[in-house]
């Protein structure tokens, strides 16, 4: 079993809070988010480490765990940098596969909106290994009208930092 | 629920597809159907199935049928999904694909991924055919894309 050691600055996504059982996002591995300066292309980053079970039988990273977390990057992210505080049901999404990854890559992806409307939200994802892009993808995502579904569950687990702010107020 | 007639678990699969199985398959006239039983471990957080879980589902799908209709094994090069509706959980769902045509190197497919009422995700795929020369990846199965 290796150990997830995500880089600095890199908290684990906590979906499933007082769930009696996993989603899908958890069940899948942990995943994490640095969020870095705004406007900057470090302002929302995913990151997770390649385990055994997110593997195909050749070893590699399996396309399904790709899509799952661009889809995720794209939704998560995209609506991070346009301030929006929505859950945004993916229309459509394209990947291109353009190079493998193996169990111990520290996989990160990243987001650029190409474009929001009052109804939609366009992205381009990459998931890239170190310097080394692995999958381009652009993604279409409904914004619902009105207050739309809350974003669901999901926080940073910040640990000893929420627990030392909850304390003080 | 139960499972429909005809259809075997795909008991070979390991890694990913084990991690979020179980999957199913059967071939009826001569074209392979794969099924599955989203439960809450296949659902984000508004309690429908993920649209990477179905994204994976489809994918493999796909590139199955690639080696049940050319008998080469193959990667996805791109995939484009179109989500029309929700799949929910407790439905069985299945996906069915087409390969539309290809030459030494790269098959074109067209998938479709339904539940019991409505059709949930629309695909189409490029796929990269591998090398008739390359040993099966392991011994347990000579099946692509599992």
């Amino acid at each position: 079993m290796i150990d997830d050691a995500p880089p600095a600055g890199f908290l684990r996504i906590d979906f499933d809070r007082g769930r009696p059982e996993p989603t899908f996002n958890s069940h899948i591995g942990n995943l994490y988010v640095r969020k870095g300066e705004k406007d900057t292309r470090d302002e929302f980053v995913m990151g997770f480490r390649v385990h055994r079970h997110m593997c195909n039988p050749a070893g590699g990273l399996h396309g399904g765990m790709m899509m799952t977390v661009a889809d995720l990057v794209g939704s998560m992210g995209g609506t991070t940098l346009i301030g929006l505080r929505k859950f945004v049901p993916t229309v459509n999404m394209t990947f291109d596969f353009v190079a493998p990854a193996k169990v111990g890559d520290w996989i990160e992806g990243r987001c650029e909106v190409v474009r929001a409307t009052r109804s939609l939200l366009f992205s381009n994802i990459y998931l890239t290994v170190g310097e080394e892009k692995i999958v381009r993808a652009s993604g279409i995502y409904k914004i619902p009208s009105g207050d739309g579904q809350a974003f669901g569950k999901a926080r940073l687990d910040r640990g000893a930092e929420v627990t030392a702010k909850s304390s003080t107020t | 629920m139960p499972i429909p007639p005809g259809f075997r678990e795909l008991t070979e699969a390991i890694g990913f597809a084990s991690a979020n199985g179980p999957w199913f398959e059967k071939i009826e006239n001569g074209r392979l159907i794969r099924g599955f039983l989203p439960g809450p471990r296949h659902a984000n957080s508004l309690g429908i199935v993920h649209g990477g879980m179905l994204a994976a589902f489809l994918d493999s799908a796909m590139g199955s049928t690639v080696f049940h209709t050319l008998q080469r094994r193959c990667v996805t090069l791109r995939l484009s999904l179109d989500y029309l509706t929700p799949g929910r959980v407790g439905d069985w769902l299945q996906a069915e694909a087409e390969v539309m045509g290809h030459d030494e190197q790269v098959a074109q497919v067209r998938g479709r991924l339904y539940g019991p009422r409505r059709d949930v995700l629309g695909a189409l795929g490029s796929f990269s055919l591998l090398s008739r020369l390359r040993p099966p990846i392991t011994p347990a199965t000579t099946r692509s894309q599992l």
